[in-house]
């Protein structure tokens, strides 16, 4: 998935013991969680939050993570754990987030440099776990099955998100597409 | 609007930029809230270079040791004669104080037997020397340890009057009865009387 994401044995005993490999693990990943987490959220300060506590959570779990699967894709699923039960304790937050989103649109015509915050809105509108499918799979170019590795669900069913996922966004960005 | 317009109108939408201080220090930042100490700053490697040059240094000192004894050994028939001589021997207890659980000499050379922690007590060293056919293996030992010799996992003890006993799963060997065979093993023990071990 990304370079240094060797789970094995060796690799694993040496992020345990050594500071400077679990630096190295923590520099390999740092933007790739931070990414995740502001697409999941939507704010900056809440993904340097979640991103900092995906690798104090990643820290003290490295004893019974016994390489099942890659670094990555382990770092994944505790960031967008934290992600999404995140969204469960700022629901007001991203209610105040939607009621700014449409002031702006009603102030002004839809243009380039609100083009990322109209989308980030369009994500936020989702489900959490259908935008955790989104994300990992249009922004991280992950596959379904590996998504589903990630999530904890069948490849199945990170294919039913993805596709409801795609439906509301279109809806929700078919206007400001066609300009 | 279908699947790859859609794509391309989400990742247009870029995370906004950190400042790349923020990605230097993040790792910092990390440790610091694990409450770890700090690791030297990028580009600083000196105090891993130290440890580095160190273990290379010993590891040196212990391979012209074992090479420097070994090939006397050599010069005196390969017999084994090696394990027998306190001076050599008392350089490798000091090499590594109480960690020494054998030194074991086979068809291969010289190697030790080392325990990861400080845990060996210094005691009188027993030397065994175990053959199967042709083959024989000759080590020095402490009484409780155990090893794996000649295929076999045994256990080494001293007893009260002096002998040596061995231990395995399935046998014991008692230097009272030195002409005893464990299977299809032949063994020699004896403690060695070594001044710096009294």
């Amino acid at each position: 998935m990304v370079a240094g994401d060797d789970s094995s044995e060796t690799a694993l005993a040496n992020l345990r013991s050594d500071p400077e490999a679990f630096d190295v693990m923590v520099r390999s990943h740092q933007r790739m969680i931070y990414s995740l987490a502001y697409r999941m959220t939507g704010s900056e300060s809440d993904a340097e939050d979640l991103a900092q506590e995906t690798f104090i959570r990643a820290h003290r779990q490295l004893e019974s993570f016994r390489g099942e699967s890659s670094l990555g894709t382990w770092l994944y699923r505790i960031a967008v754990n934290l992600c999404l039960n995140w969204r469960e304790r700022t629901q007001r937050r991203e209610q105040l987030h939607r009621d700014w989103s449409e002031e702006q649109d009603a102030r002004s015509p839809a243009s380039d440099p609100q083009m990322a915050a109209r989308v980030q809105d369009a994500l936020l509108r989702l489900p959490s776990k259908q935008r955790a499918a989104i994300v990992l799979t249009v922004y991280d170019g992950l596959s379904h099955a590996e998504a589903a590795r990630v999530l904890g669900c069948t490849e199945a069913t990170v294919s039913w998100r993805v596709f409801a996922a795609r439906a509301k966004l279109k809806r929700q960005l078919k206007a400001f597409n066609n300009g | 609007m279908d699947n790859s317009e859609l794509n391309r109108l989400l990742r247009s939408a870029e995370v906004p930029a950190r400042p790349e201080d923020y990605w230097e220090d993040f790792p910092r930042l990390i440790r610091s809230k694990l409450g770890r100490p700090e690791t030297p700053p990028r580009g600083s490697r000196r105090p891993v270079l130290a440890w580095a040059l160190a273990t290379a240094a010993t590891c040196l000192v212990i391979g012209f040791t074992l090479g420097h004894w070994h090939a006397r050994d050599r010069a005196g028939a390969n017999n084994g004669l090696i394990l027998q001589n306190e001076k050599f021997v008392h350089e490798i207890l000091s090499m590594f104080p109480n960690r020494v659980r054998a030194i074991m000499k086979d068809e291969d050379g010289l190697r030790l037997v080392l325990s990861e922690e400080e845990n060996v007590p210094l005691s009188i060293p027993l030397w065994v020397k175990v053959c199967q056919g042709l083959k024989c293996v000759t080590l020095v030992t402490f009484s409780g340890q155990e090893l794996s010799i000649a295929g076999q996992k045994m256990t080494v003890l001293s007893d009260a009057s002096g002998g040596v006993i061995l231990v395995g799963d399935q046998f014991a060997w008692d230097s009272k009865w030195p002409d005893q065979r464990m299977k299809d093993l032949q063994v020699q023990a004896r403690p060695l009387e070594f001044a710096f071990a009294k």
